[in-house]
């Protein structure tokens, strides 16, 4: 296993598309091992390939406050269920340090394939629910600070390239 | 994703960071700084912020090394609050079983709490690239004292010029964790008894090797733990403190002295060791710890007369009957006891050396006067520099006709021209310096 680099936004690399995973094999399974790797060591509670550049459709996650219940998404597909909606305070692993109010659907399904490639459905709930919408956005090339007003975008953008510039 | 900061996780870490500050940008007393955050914490994590705020303060030369190295511009002054939030992140990655990415993810949350949320990316950013650098920065920084020793470097080329041999297992005897030492009142049972009802409340325990009086707990424990506390039946007290009353050796009827008595540890030895001495003046120049000695001395059920006075201008107390015995275990820079008070690593200066050294002069020529023919005085600190010890009684010893500087060949530590200088040991006694002397 392998701890991987997680790129930051503004990084362009963020913004490609996944391409689907057509044969889940031991080349995906190092894949989404290493993912939760670098997940757990960051910390996050979730990962999608684009975020350490790999531009395939997989998510790792894990909500357990324990950090011991990782779930794998592979080819994810979310099913809006009703119009209702909530708020959360989301932070990303490409967007470190920064915390905003995103609005998304409250009730989705998520039909997805697991890391032996069998199909499975759930109805997420909770931080579940707004953590796989956001890593389906980022296989989307989409990231959160994408909701905000692009004055919030501009201001988060000038801080991390600061910051970046004084770490480097 | 990341899930949005724990609402109640940046307290402990606010707290630690504001204490860690007032010590190390105001020269606030962590015995002072850390009451004043305790009290906004909740009562579950006091034990926490006490292990951050000590922790931190006995590596913070180190993780100060390291914040500079990883920083390409330095904090503003203004922001002391996160350097020392830093820090205390930095300790709980290297020294502690806490979870890197929950200390990584409280430090960051604290940013908020400290009214500082545009730090958040570069406390994150420090903490991570800490985490991926470790092995560079370890060869980077190899040859920086600071780093290295986790001591000042005034302080470590001190440790290196006075015991050039022994320097280096001082320094990390210092940067140890200190243990609990008991010291059982030989007025209301023995050791052995005692012994044997702590096995009975489940505390492991040991005798100690020099102090006959003396038990050193496997880990510490609060002392409402330890069976018959409140009856007196024993104290906490460090065995190389416990060696100073059977040094001056107390005699019925004799009258004694304990010049800078607060907290009145060795005071209680005194009493319990021989009962039947005459009269025990104990000063004090500080008349709230007197407060604390009463406590003490009550809790022992001994007597002793306190006076609230500067011990070295004589005029103002002494009544003229000259002392058999005068314990002065002067005021100094503990240097002995880094690993109790770390904070001493921040908050001693190299100019504070002359200056206490001239106190323990002052305080040694003028209670000399107030010492029968005969009589003894011991000289001690919990300091491990020359210049507190033996160049104080030998400068003094060498103005006068009538000091006879006794021997100490049965004393633990290595022998100076004037006394013993016992080190700290790691899993052992504080350091210490003693020096008996005889008025002719």
């Amino acid at each position: 296993m392998a701890i991987l680099t997680i790129l930051e936004f503004p990084d362009p690399r963020l913004r490609k598309a996944a391409s689907p995973v057509t044969r889940v094999d031991d080349t995906v399974r190092r894949l989404v091992d290493d993912m939760l790797e670098t997940m757990y060591a960051a910390p996050g509670v979730g990962l999608a390939a684009n975020q350490v550049n790999v531009q395939r459709r997989v998510v790792v996650i894990d909500v357990s406050d324990t950090r011991n219940q990782p779930w794998v998404f592979i080819n994810p597909e979310i099913e809006i269920l009703d119009d209702s909606r909530r708020e959360y305070d989301e932070g990303c692993l490409s967007v470190p340090g920064f915390y905003e109010k995103v609005d998304r659907p409250e009730h989705i399904r998520v039909r997805a394939l697991d890391r032996d490639g069998q199909p499975f459905v759930i109805a997420p709930q909770d931080l579940m629910a707004v953590c796989i919408q956001h890593e389906v956005d980022h296989l989307n090339g989409k990231l959160f600070v994408d909701y905000l007003s692009p004055l919030k975008r501009q201001r988060i953008r000038m801080k991390l390239a600061k910051l970046q510039h004084a770490t480097a | 994703m990341t899930d949005a900061p724990d609402p109640r996780a940046p307290d402990l870490r606010t707290a630690a960071a504001r204490a860690i500050a007032a010590v190390a940008q105001r020269g606030q007393s962590l015995g002072t700084a850390l009451p004043a955050q305790a009290s906004a914490v909740a009562a579950r994590d006091r034990p926490l912020l006490h292990e951050l705020c000590y922790g931190t303060l006995r590596w913070h030369p180190r993780l100060a090394a390291i914040i500079a190295r990883l920083m390409a511009k330095p904090l503003k002054e203004r922001d002391a609050d996160l350097h020392a939030l830093i820090a205390c992140a930095l300790y709980q990655l290297e020294h502690t079983r806490v979870p890197p990415h929950a200390a990584i993810h409280a430090a960051v949350a604290a940013c908020a709490a400290l009214g500082k949320p545009w730090a958040k990316g570069l406390v994150n950013a420090l903490l991570r690239r800490f985490q991926r650098e470790r092995a560079p920065l370890d060869i980077a920084l190899a040859t920086d004292t600071s780093y290295r020793t986790a001591h000042p470097p005034w302080l470590a080329e001190a440790f290196r010029h006075d015991w050039p041999e022994q320097a280096e297992a001082l320094m990390a005897a210092n940067n140890d964790r200190a243990p609990m030492t008991l010291r059982v009142n030989r007025a209301r049972g023995t050791r052995t008894a005692y012994l044997e009802q702590l096995a009975a409340a489940g505390i492991p325990a040991a005798p100690t090797a020099h102090s006959p009086d003396g038990i050193r707990l496997a880990t510490p424990r609060a002392v409402s733990e330890l069976p018959g506390f409140d009856a007196g039946l024993v104290s906490v007290q460090d065995e190389a403190a416990q060696l100073c009353a059977p040094l001056l050796a107390p005699r019925p009827g004799q009258r004694v002295l304990d010049a800078c008595c607060a907290p009145g540890g060795k005071t209680g030895h005194l009493l319990e060791l021989e009962p039947g001495i005459g009269e025990l003046v104990a000063i004090d120049s500080d008349a709230e710890r007197l407060q604390r000695v009463a406590e003490n001395l009550a809790r022992l059920g001994v007597h002793a007369r306190l006076l609230a006075a500067d011990a070295g201008a004589t005029a103002d107390w002494w009544d003229g009957a000259p002392f058999d015995r005068i314990l002065l275990d002067a005021p100094c820079s503990a240097t002995g006891v880094l690993r109790r008070h770390p904070d001493i690593k921040l908050l001693r200066r190299a100019d504070d050396i002359v200056t206490l050294a001239a106190t323990q002069a002052r305080l040694l020529a003028g209670l000399w006067e107030t010492l029968a023919p005969g009589g003894l005085l011991l000289y001690a600190t919990c300091s491990v520099l020359r210049a507190e010890n033996d160049a104080v009684v030998t400068a003094f010893a060498a103005t006068r006709s009538d000091v006879q500087i006794r021997p100490l060949p049965h004393h633990p530590g290595l022998a100076t021209t004037a006394g013993r200088q016992w080190l700290p040991a790691a899993t052992g006694n504080d350091g210490f310096y003693y020096a008996l002397l005889e008025r002719l």
